[in-house]
């Protein structure tokens, strides 16, 4: 075969590859393969097949495929649990949340990262190691001290003079949450570090300013980072179900919204599976339209610190 | 004429110094933003937890001070060790099922010539499904009866069904299938990165020296990746310690609390005792961090020490 004559050498070499020894690992490694891709999809599948059966084909029949697979009725189900289900206010709601994360993290990291990297003004240099250090600094201890401060922002208890505001049932404090990712910083110092610092100079004797020089140049130039971080952003956010458990109620966002499904007993078992359906579709939709720059742009993120 | 030259050279000075302090100014501007949030939302928490957990909490408003009054009641409770003890389970169990795998996968997935690409983007499906979608997915696959997936594919090989999750020693085990399974697909990619940057030049050296695929695969392939190995070990560990969307969302600490974590209990301490636990939420809080703080210290010498040596 012409691909394996043409194989970069690995573990494997297209030496190996004119062998029967060769020729069978690899296959061998082939169908591992497979069935880690049967094991990675099997769920979703049954997942997707028990939403578009029966009530009565559930906890009847356990078979593996709806009975009913005409077109006219994979449709009714889908607008049947769709109706049921009243996700639309929620997927709005995730909508609001999701772009005030993005924004939040883009412009706020954006900047931090640019002053990391480029100005690197006095005294910059201790918030680099305490951003550094925060990036892994474990969560929880901050969890109950989080929920205080947000019942009377920005301070941190009741009884201050200036009555503070509460933040509950608002977006603001996962809007705050996304600003204040210092993963996200490191990952926006490292873009810029990879961007010369000639730009920054030839910027200067054209007689930009700082603003000018971050908005009109090196803006544009660290966009494959600013995407990476935003699809980031916003499957997050999609996904976030517990800060919203915390902070939201009235706005419920979907992943919040379909867990409080598990509690409401008149939602029948097919409408809730189509429930996690709708609610996978968004993120599904952003890997999809992005998963060259999601599957390649790990190499971005790295380990580094 | 020199006074003229240090003249001019004095205003460049001041100049210089002017644009310096108006650079620093303009950095400063733009940084704030993000200064300020991290000051909120991660500083001032993890300083006021930590004091807090010193003081008599009523609900949420700090009382008087009561020194380890709230350690004690955390530490003395008859769950605490059965809940220390599950959250090194989940610990172990993740290790067991899902260290290996994203670097095997990332291996092989790295030697196809064909649907190489096809595998990665099949593979990370799961890394796609929103979590709670997913958890109550293997919810309902861990169905203790014929509804479930699993035990409807047991009574089909007419086999009695399984408790699954209702199972106290399976339960923790069945979490963590769910969360390799969820999460097996990011650590893939990252292994895969540093798989794919292991020069070809040491293969072919190999090959010439007569090397067997498996004599490449531990002497090119394994030293290559040991420093990623080590990292993800330990970033593992400190993730998976703490633990609480899962116990939440798929089993609510049951069956008879044989799957509660120390990340759960504390939710409950903060969120779901009546505001009588805060203090102890934000105490358990203290613990937590100090055992993490460990682990993190040492990853952060291995970090350094794993980026010295390339």
């Amino acid at each position: 075969m012409k691909r394996f004559d043409n194989k970069q050498t690995g573990l494997l070499s297209s030496a190996d590859l004119k062998t029967f020894k060769g020729q069978f690992i690899y296959w061998l490694f082939f169908a591992v393969l497979i069935v880690v891709c049967i094991i990675s999809l099997f769920p979703a599948i049954w997942t997707l097949l028990t939403a578009f059966k029966e009530t009565q084909e559930i906890y009847g029949e356990f078979s593996m495929f709806p009975n009913d697979m005409s077109p006219s009725n994979l449709w009714h189900r889908i607008s049947d649990s769709w109706s049921q289900l009243q996700l639309a206010d929620s997927f709005i709601n995730t909508i609001v949340l999701s772009v005030g994360n993005t924004v939040s993290t883009i412009v706020v990291c954006g900047f931090a990262g640019y002053v990391l990297s480029k100005l690197k003004p006095r005294g910059s240099r201790v918030v680099f190691t305490l951003v550094v250090w925060t990036m892994m600094m474990p969560g929880q201890i901050r969890m109950v001290p989080n929920y205080i401060a947000m019942l009377n922002f920005p301070f941190a208890s009741q009884d201050s003079i200036i009555p503070g505001i509460s933040l509950l049932d608002t977006y603001w404090p996962m809007w705050l949450g996304a600003a204040a990712n210092a993963f996200n910083v490191i990952l926006f110092k490292n873009a810029f570090d990879a961007l010369s610092q000639s730009y920054v100079e030839a910027g200067k004797l054209d007689g930009c300013g700082n603003f000018g020089i971050f908005f009109r140049i090196m803006f544009p130039l660290s966009m494959p980072v600013i995407i990476y971080v935003s699809i980031g952003a916003l499957s997050g956010a999609w996904s976030d179900f517990f800060s919203p458990l915390l902070y939201l109620d009235k706005h419920a966002v979907t992943p919040l919204k379909i867990y409080r499904l598990q509690s409401d007993s008149s939602i029948q078992m097919n409408v809730r599976f189509m429930g996690f359906i709708f609610s996978s579709l968004p993120p599904l939709l952003i890997f999809l339209i992005f998963q060259k720059r999601i599957i390649g742009g790990v190499n971005i993120g790295g380990v580094k610190g | 004429m020199s006074s003229t030259d240090s003249n001019t050279i004095e205003l460049r000075k001041r100049m210089k110094r002017k644009s310096s302090f108006r650079n620093d100014l303009d950095a400063w501007i733009l940084f704030l933003p993000s200064v300020l949030v991290l000051f909120l939302m991660i500083w001032r928490p993890t300083v006021l937890g930590a004091v807090w957990s010193f003081f008599k909490m009523n609900a949420y408003t700090p009382g008087d001070f009561c020194g380890f009054d709230n350690f004690r009641k955390v530490v003395t409770h008859t769950q605490f060790l059965p809940t220390l003890w599950n959250t090194v389970q989940y610990v172990l169990w993740s290790l067991i099922l899902g260290y290996l795998p994203p670097v095997l996968i990332a291996v092989l997935i790295n030697e196809m010539v064909h649907f190489n690409n096809g595998f990665r983007v099949t593979i990370y499906l799961p890394a796609v499904i929103p979590g709670i979608a997913a958890m109550l997915m293997w919810y309902y696959i861990y169905y203790p009866d014929q509804t479930g997936l699993l035990n409807m594919v047991l009574v089909k090989l007419g086999m009695e069904p399984f408790a699954w999750l209702n199972n106290p020693t399976f339960v923790i085990p069945g979490i963590m299938i769910y969360s390799t399974w969820k999460g097996f697909a990011g650590t893939m990619l990252l292994y895969y990165a540093s798989v794919q940057s292991v020069s070809v030049e040491l293969y072919e050296a190999a090959l010439i020296d007569g090397a067997g695929i498996w004599k490449r695969a531990w002497h090119v392939t394994k030293p290559q990746l040991e420093g990623i190995l080590l990292l993800c070990l330990v970033n593992q560990i400190i993730g998976v310690f703490q633990i609480m969307e899962q116990p939440l969302a798929m089993t609510g600490g049951g069956p008879n609390g044989a799957s509660i974590s120390l990340g759960y209990q504390l939710y409950q301490y903060g969120f779901n005792s009546g505001g009588k636990g805060t203090g102890q939420a934000m105490a358990l809080g203290v613990i937590v961090f100090l055992i993490l703080m460990v682990m993190t210290v040492f990853y952060f010498w291995l970090n350094k020490r794993v980026e010295d040596r390339y």
